[in-house]
């Protein structure tokens, strides 16, 4: 099955804070929507259709907010669509805008998510607006547990990651944590939240948003002829599964397993560790590092963890992970997908900055959501065929 | 017949206005009534962009009305509690004099009949303001504004936030499925259901099967254990969110069913602190007497019913392995 090739040649991202007190709804997506627009030399005229991704509505009380902010995303008179994939939203929402173009159905399309965690609050929200939410660490520690005792893996590793993604974070001016005396010390000391994680092994709650402009072969190829180099979409795939049924391994989900299957596939990628240079892998908690480098089949299973110890998924490691400082430093839940997809599109466009991988030509990005049963995944190459 | 069961959730949300509809908000308390340029529209409320192309504006405020003209309105003869008036109302589009565009709000007509497009309107202003476009009670009849009651004055710092008690009722079907295990559970049995496709067994009235989509009637009941073992857990420290019904940390545990393939998920325990659970306990569950209200309301995961959580056996531990590593 051949499709039109998608180029990525603009991103954008807001400053991330606690509070964004200082913008609307319309002026937080905009910040984002405007630096990716500026990225890509275009204007809300180039745009022939708009994708939006967000968390469900009950996180800021705003029902339908696809169509509040149709006129702040310039959409007005264009085709507009709401994606609903609960964390892995923000991955799904690029793979939507692909689509569009991979299907030759819209030539450049705005992908944007945002998340105004301030104006709510997440608990109330994960736990449906009733009492007792076991928020998602609640939700997620019982499936540490389980990969720590069947793994092996000392407890140190945990707090290694939240040391990696935090000092990454000092490198990327957008981050929403910055945390200059990060140290396993600070980690190890700071409070017991749903054992096993810790507070500093855990995700803030982020007000941002992220854009990024896709468009056609053509557009990609131009952007590249005006020394804008664009990032290749190789392969993109989303899974899911149901959240509960005997026999179910929510620590290998079976949907992370095909959406992997299908994003290697379609990359010609056999070898994920040696053929992938880096990747943006959706952690919230610092296990999931781990977890995922097993699941995406970058480590074999049982061996995620050893990647960690011995400093491979460091920037400046073998593997990195996480570069941008990850979902552990920035998470502005509906977004975080789309920045780590946005993340790896910059890595291969050499766009990256401090952060930068060196010679980075193909990037995985991945996101998950709700009762780790939704998958989203790219990956994206400084060229089409990087491997010729 | 089927059953529902309502609930109602409710949230203070909390919104940043912005600097444009910020700057609208705060003049409101000055019973003062702002638009923007658009070229050469006058948008009120003001937008922080052009509404059909996305460009943003310059802040360009301009004072308009306080008076305007009825353009469109309906009537709305049973006011509801969340209706900004509590008698026989309008809901118009007024044009502001200097404005180009129409604001929508409440008009204190008396009868509809006192009412056509091209009605002049002023508005009724509330003593007390707080930057909130409720400041305006309602437009009157007429060229003259008012003020209700006595007038607090203006509010002493811009406003830049709006608080909103967002709140929704929802009237939820209980699942016959579901209302089977409620009911099971008034005679403390714990029901399950088999799936005739792949044999894998369901507590909590599911009704279903997700593997094989095969829905699980009353043909596929079955009786299991009220006697397991916890096989993992989440220890909460619970965050006070508006709703909260915890205040010390609590326990969620997995408890897999004796001789059963079968987990009751995020289960609460009784008797047992938070800190004393661990994987292996065994436990067995605990019931309501039947004069205690119940939840009747089946929920998926959860104790549901007259289960209300499950208590240690005192038998030794479990040691098997693997147990952890059974969460659904
Ligand atoms: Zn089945």
């Amino acid at each position: 099955m051949s499709s039109i090739p998608c180029a990525i040649v603009g991103v954008g991202q807001t400053h991330h804070k606690s509070r964004r007190l200082d913008v609307s709804f319309g002026g937080l997506v905009r910040e984002a929507v405007f630096r990716a627009l500026d990225d890509a030399q275009m204007t809300f005229a180039d745009i022939d259709a708009v994708v939006l991704g967000k968390a469900p509505d009950l996180f800021e009380g705003v029902m339908k907010p696809e169509l509040y902010l149709s006129d702040a995303l310039g959409a007005i008179g264009k085709p507009m669509f709401r994606v609903h994939t609960a964390g892995s939203v923000g991955g799904t929402t690029a793979i939507v805008a692909a689509s569009h173009v991979q299907a030759g159905k819209h030539r450049t399309v705005l992908a944007v998510a945002f998340e105004k965690q301030s104006e709510g609050n997440a608990q109330f929200a994960l736990g449906s607006g009733k009492g007792a939410s076991l928020g998602a660490g609640g939700a997620f520690a019982p499936f540490i547990r389980s990969y720590i005792h069947r793994s092996g893996a000392p407890e140190h590793i945990g707090w290694k990651v939240a040391v990696k993604d935090r000092l990454n974070a000092l490198k990327n001016p957008y981050a929403h944590l910055q945390i200059a005396d990060i140290s396993i010390e600070k980690v190890k000391a700071s409070p017991m939240m749903w054992e096993p994680i810790r507070f500093l092994e855990s995700c803030p709650s982020s007000d941002g948003a992220c854009a990024m402009v896709l468009t056609d072969e053509a557009g990609g190829l131009a952007a590249a002829a005006a020394g804008r180099p664009p990032a290749w979409v190789l392969g993109a795939s989303s899974r899911s599964e149901p959240p509960s049924f005997p026999g179910r391994d929510p620590v290998r989900p079976q949907a992370a397993l095909m959406c992997a299957a299908d994003v290697y596939k379609q990359a010609g990628i056999t070898n994920p560790r040696q053929q992938i240079d880096m990747a943006e892998l959706y952690v919230p908690f610092s296990w999931h590092e781990a977890i995922w480098l097993e699941a995406f089949g970058i480590a074999e299973e049982g061996d995620g963890w050893k990647m960690i110890d011995d400093g491979t998924t460091e920037l400046g490691g073998g593997f990195p992970v996480n570069c941008s400082g990850g979902v552990l430093s920035t998470n502005p839940i509906g977004a975080s997908g789309l920045l780590r997809f946005a993340e790896a599109a910059n890595q291969v466009r050499g766009a990256a900055g401090e952060h930068q991988v060196e010679g980075a030509n193909v990037a995985l990005a991945m996101a998950y959501g709700a009762n780790s049963q939704y998958f989203s995944t790219w990956a994206v190459g400084s060229s089409l065929t990087p491997y010729a | 017949m089927t059953r529902f069961v309502e609930s109602t959730i409710t949230f203070p949300y909390k919104r940043s206005l912005g600097p444009v509809v910020g700057m609208f908000m705060t003049a409101l308390t000055e019973q003062r009534i702002l638009g923007i340029r658009n070229g050469t529209d006058v948008i009120v409320p003001p937008m922080e962009w052009d509404p059909a192309t996305g460009a943003e504006l310059a802040h360009d405020f301009v004072e308009v009305g306080p008076a305007g003209t009825v353009e469109s309105w309906t009537w709305v003869p049973k006011p509801s509690a969340q209706h900004p008036l509590t008698h026989p109302f309008a809901f118009a589009f007024i044009r502001l004099d200097g404005a180009t565009t129409p604001l929508l709000h409440a008009v204190d007509a008396g009868s509809a009949s006192a009412l056509s497009v091209g009605t002049r309107v002023a508005p009724r202003w509330k003593g007390t303001r707080i930057g909130h476009i409720t400041d305006i009670d309602a437009f009157v009849l007429g060229e003259t504004p008012e003020v209700a009651g006595p007038d607090h004055g203006p509010s002493e710092t811009p406003v830049s936030m709006m608080e909103y008690q967002a709140s929704i009722t929802y009237n939820n079907p209980v699942p016959v499925a579901a209302d089977r295990v409620v009911e099971a559970s008034k005679a403390q049995r714990l029901l399950g259901q088999v799936c005739p496709v792949c044999a894998r067994v369901y507590a909590g009235g599911r009704g279903y099967c997700p593997i094989d989509a095969v829905e699980l009637g009353t043909e596929h009941e079955v009786d299991l254990p009220d006697k397991g073992t916890i096989t993992n857990y989440a220890l909460v420290t619970p965050v006070q969110y508006p709703g909260q019904t915890e205040t010390e940390p609590f326990a969620r545990v997995f408890v897999l069913l004796d001789g059963t393939d079968v987990i009751l998920s995020y289960q609460p325990v009784i008797e047992l602190a938070a800190s004393d659970v661990h994987v292996g306990v065994r436990v067995a569950a605990v019931w309501a007497s039947p004069a205690e209200d119940i939840d009747e309301g089946a929920a998926m995961g959860g104790a549901y019913g007259a289960l209300i959580g499950w208590m240690p056996t005192g038998e030794p531990d479990h040691t098997d392995p693997d147990l952890v590593n059974r969460i659904f």
